[in-house]
């Protein structure tokens, strides 16, 4: 998972976040009664115009304070009955079969299963329920309207707002229900689909003589050998002297090993599978580098446009990537110091490409510039390595150090240099592809959290559904409901084409190159109706850039396109996940408020609609 | 419904109703457009009535007559374009004056899945009633509608008849003062209708005040204190039923058994042949024959408005 910038602390977030939720609120409010007003004076001229207004928003605040939860409470458990009656639980019938064609086509002999597995279940689970979301709320008030059943709502003493909001909830409900239990089975499927055990016979291991710590004394005899294979892999096992156990890590797992019955009657059984599902809270660093003559530079190598996001160091040369870290305590680290790295190779020469390209780390002081002696490591492309620096190891010059009392200064700051063994290859990596791990939290906490911004999503679409039903027919609120959902998986591509960051220009360059076959790496020449173009690309850039801001953004959260100081955060955490982090607190919380940032408006424009309509035209 | 009520005469007998308007339209008109805005058809012209507390007031008219437009606009379905309606002294488009509605559409536009029971308490919550309320309500209404024995089945298992009545129960489940009644005996068999136009006095003879609309003449004649007939979305008349259907040009003289002779001399000898004279009134004509010579005249003459008759 590659976040780029950390979330922000919420009451900063808030700082940067509200003024900008504000001033939308404010344009949209703005622009609503001047098209009203502008709309009634074309009939009734400005005075009236001004009066209707002025009646509009009395009436309306009377039919937000004079909400009854009664009446909303059975509007609610009815839109609940009209979904039961509408067979949507029939959608959990299709979930379940989604799961158990996806059998067939996960293969859990893959590198990562557990990725595999839970990005498949989170993303299938977003799709169907936001479907599901969509199809109910979209299409029930206005069948009620159609059918007249409305009539005997709106003449009882319900208000607009009531209805509303009864449907929101009920339809929230209903999709809560259905949510909670593919997340259940979602969950079931994916711990039951990887757990798997290993048959080793003591047949199959070899006896090895185990010397004693001074290398002398014979302490006994270890067993070793490997399992027999399943899913794809087999792990080594070592048996002690003592008889305990566990096998090496394999594709992100490992299994306990025990020991029963003595001599002839003597089994070996391998446990379930261990440390399969992470939910790391990693502690990231800043990051510097050197170039190829060991100067410090802002950035590496650029090896090409499709990498950019990462800056390379060459290998076999001065060059390094720095990490310095903060704020570290031996409290935090009883048993060392856990260390992840996700480096990318670049390869200028193909060599053997199954071959590791090595590199090495080293940790100093910052404050007096003790560094500990290098430490080797195999970058593993497109996986996580793990390492563990000790808490005692050798300096540069042989002498035992402490990590804490040596290479960690006073203010707790660390750095860890990285540099690349292999002439002509070189190391990628950007800020998060080092960090250090001081603790993971519940992979089930995490699995509901990642259920939790589905909810958030699901919860948007049901509100969007609702309003655009308020004034929209069944069909054309589904289509509606639609873009407003395919606008929200399109907001940062929307924002970047807004900001002019697309390569080939706006909408008005685009077309013209299309129809002067222009290749979008052109440079066009600056004569007036270019200038003109651009101009016109400019106002539809600032106009993109205000809608960006009315959809709610359906994206995963992502390294270089995340902004932290956006209301209009991005809403997926599937990647935190299935990647295996934990998702932080604060972002999630951000995210339920950004989503009520949403609901308010939403509710409003579609009550206000829904009061202005007349339901038996 | 229970079989003393099925069987109890009919009491078309007017009852005195106060002088507080419970209804009143003043100029109120309804053009329909088209999406443009374009107008499509006028449906209301420039409406004028009041409907007095305790009175049954039947709205009359062909169909297209403009007579569900009025109730929509009543009922604030519908936002008139011009002139404005009030109920209870409210405009119609305030919420608050359906706390004192009851109403039964044309059809009973209820949710099929939902059986009498959790139809009536669905309703009642509506009117933010507290369960115990509901409870006695919905079953005293059950009663009243005589559903008992369906009251725990979907409604999409009822008869035209019996969807009816727990439409007429929805309407009366927070008895309403004004109950609005469109097309009540619409798809009832003959029992059916005479039972709801027994229902429809007896609610009157409550002290609620009822306005239904109807293009069965027979009903509106049965039940009808007063009635406007339109057409073409125009006021054509206003009045007592008994006072419009009496035929001011025609004397009819019911007498006794008189010989052939005195009935040949009728006109001029009554009292000299010592006959006795029963009645002197004018004759009545059905209401079906004045809504069809309203009609006629309508057509015929486009543009002439009535005044109430006294």
């Amino acid at each position: 998972m590659v976040l780029e910038t950390d979330p922000l602390p919420l009451g900063q977030w808030l700082s940067e976040a509200l003024p900008i939720w504000l001033a939308v609120m404010g344009a949209l409010a703005f622009g609503w009664l001047l098209l009203g007003f502008l709309i009634s004076t074309l009939k009734n001229g400005p005075g009236k115009a001004g009066d209707n207004i002025f009646k509009l928003l009395v009436g309306a605040a009377t039919d937000l304070v004079k909400i009854s939860p009664r009446r909303v409470y059975a509007l609610a458990r009815l839109a609940v009955q009209e979904s039961v009656r509408r067979r949507v639980l029939a959608g959990l019938g299709v979930y379940l079969v989604i799961l158990a064609f996806a059998v067939w086509f996960l293969d859990p002999k893959s590198h990562d299963p557990a990725t595999l597995y839970l990005s498949f279940v989170l993303t299938a689970t977003t799709y169907l329920i936001l479907l599901m979301a969509l199809f109910l709320s979209a299409f029930s008030l206005p069948a009620d309207i159609k059918s007249h059943t409305i009539y005997t709502i709106v003449t009882k003493p319900v208000r607009p707002s009531e209805i509303v909001l009864g449907r929101i909830l009920g339809f929230a409900f209903i999709g809560t229900v259905v949510l909670a239990i593919m997340g259940l089975f979602s969950y079931v499927f994916v711990v039951r689909g990887l757990s798997h055990t290993h048959q080793v016979s003591l047949n199959d291991l070899k006896m090895v003589k185990v010397s004693g710590p001074d290398g002398a004394a014979s302490e006994g005899t270890e067993l070793s050998g490997f399992t027999a294979p399943e899913h794809g892999h087999r792990h080594e096992v070592v048996i002690s002297p003592d008889g305990a156990s566990r096998t090496d890590i394999v594709d992100g797992h490992w299994h306990e090993v025990t020991s029963s019955g003595e001599g002839a009657d003597r089994r070996l059984t391998v446990g379930p599978p261990q440390g399969q599902f992470h939910s790391r809270v990693p502690s990231y660093g800043r990051l510097s580098f050197k170039d190829r003559q060991g100067q410090p530079t802002t950035k590496g190598i650029n090896v090409g446009n499709e990498w950019t996001y990462r800056s390379y160091i060459e290998g076999g040369t001065r060059g390094s990537a720095t990490w310095e870290f903060e704020g570290l305590n031996p409290q935090d680290f009883p048993d060392g110091l856990p260390m992840n790295l996700t480096i990318r190779v670049f390869r200028s020469h193909k060599g053997d490409i199954e071959k590791t390209v090595h590199g090495s780390y080293v940790l100093r002081n910052p404050s007096t510039g003790v560094t500990s002696e290098a430490a080797n490591f195999n970058a593993k492309e497109f996986s996580i390595a793990e390492e563990v620096v000790p808490l005692k190891l050798k300096d540069s010059a042989g002498r035992s150090i402490e990590l804490f009392r040596d290479l960690v200064d006073a203010n707790g700051n660390l750095e860890v240099e990285l540099v690349c063994l292999a002439p002509g290859q070189y190391f990628g990596m950007a800020r998060p592809d080092l960090y250090l791990l001081p603790r993971e939290t519940s992979f089930a906490g995490n699995f509901l959290k990642g259920y939790v911004s589905i909810w958030l999503q699901m919860l948007l679409i049901t509100a969007f559904g609702v309003m655009w039903s308020t004034f929209l027919n069944g069909s054309v609120a589904m289509l509606a409901t639609l873009s407003t959902l395919v606008m929200g998986f399109c907001v940062l591509w929307i924002r970047q084409l807004g900001r002019g960051e697309v390569i080939g220009g706006g909408p008005t360059e685009a077309a013209f190159r299309l129809v002067n076959q222009k290749s979008i790496s052109v440079d066009l020449d600056e004569s007036l109706p270019v200038m003109v173009m651009h101009g016109i690309d400019g106002m539809i850039g600032w106009v993109l850039l205000a809608a960006s801001n009315l959809a709610p953004n359906f994206s995963e959260i992502a390294g270089t396109t995340y902004d932290p100081r956006a209301f209009n955060i991005p809403m997926g955490n599937a990647t935190f996940v299935a990647d295996g982090f934990d998702i932080p607190p604060e972002l999630l919380l951000q995210q339920m408020i950004a989503t009520a940032g949403f609901l308010v408006p939403i509710f409003l424009i579609g009550f206000l609609c829904l009061k202005m309509r007349e339901v038996a035209q | 419904m229970p079989p003393e009520v099925a069987t109890a005469p009919l009491a078309a007998n007017p009852r005195p109703v106060d002088d507080q308007v419970v209804i009143e339209t003043r100029n109120l008109s309804k053009v329909y457009r088209d999406f443009w805005g374009r107008q499509k058809v006028r449906a209301l012209k420039s409406l004028d009535l009041q409907v007095r507390r305790g009175e049954i007031f039947g709205l009359l008219g062909p169909n297209g007559s403009g007579k569900t437009t009025t109730i929509k606009l009543l009922l604030g379905l519908l936002f008139p374009t011009g002139g404005e309606a009030l109920i209870f002294g409210r405009p119609a488009t305030d919420v608050s004056k359906n706390e004192r509605i009851g109403y039964l559409p044309e059809e009973s536009y209820l949710y099929k899945f939902l059986n009498a029971e959790e139809t009536l308490d669905f309703y009642g919550r509506l009117f933010d009633m507290p369960a115990s309320v509901r409870r006695q309500r919905t079953e005293a209404l059950i009663d009243r509608v005589g559903l008992r024995w369906a009251k725990r089945r979907q409604l999409k298992e009822y008869s035209k008849g019996m969807t009816r009545r727990i439409g007429l129960a929805q309407a009366l489940i927070n008895e309403p003062e004004l109950i609005v009644l469109d097309e009540p005996t619409s798809g009832l068999d003959p029992i059916g209708t005479r039972e709801m136009k027994d229902l429809i006095l007896k609610l009157r003879d409550e002290g609620k005040t009822v306005l239904m609309c109807s293009h069965l003449l027979a009903d509106v004649q049965d039940v009808c204190d007063r009635i406007a007939i339109l057409h073409q979305g125009e006021l054509k008349e206003l009045g007592r039923v008994d006072t419009l259907l009496k035929v001011r040009d025609v004397t009819e003289i019911r007498t006794t058994a008189l010989s052939d002779e005195a009935k040949a001399e009728i006109d001029a000898v009554v009292r000299r042949h010592n006959g006795s004279v029963l009645h002197v009134d004018n004759p009545t004509t059905t209401l079906e024959e004045l809504f069809l010579s309203i009609v006629r005249d309508s057509e015929a003459r486009p543009g002439r408005r009535a005044t109430e008759k006294p």
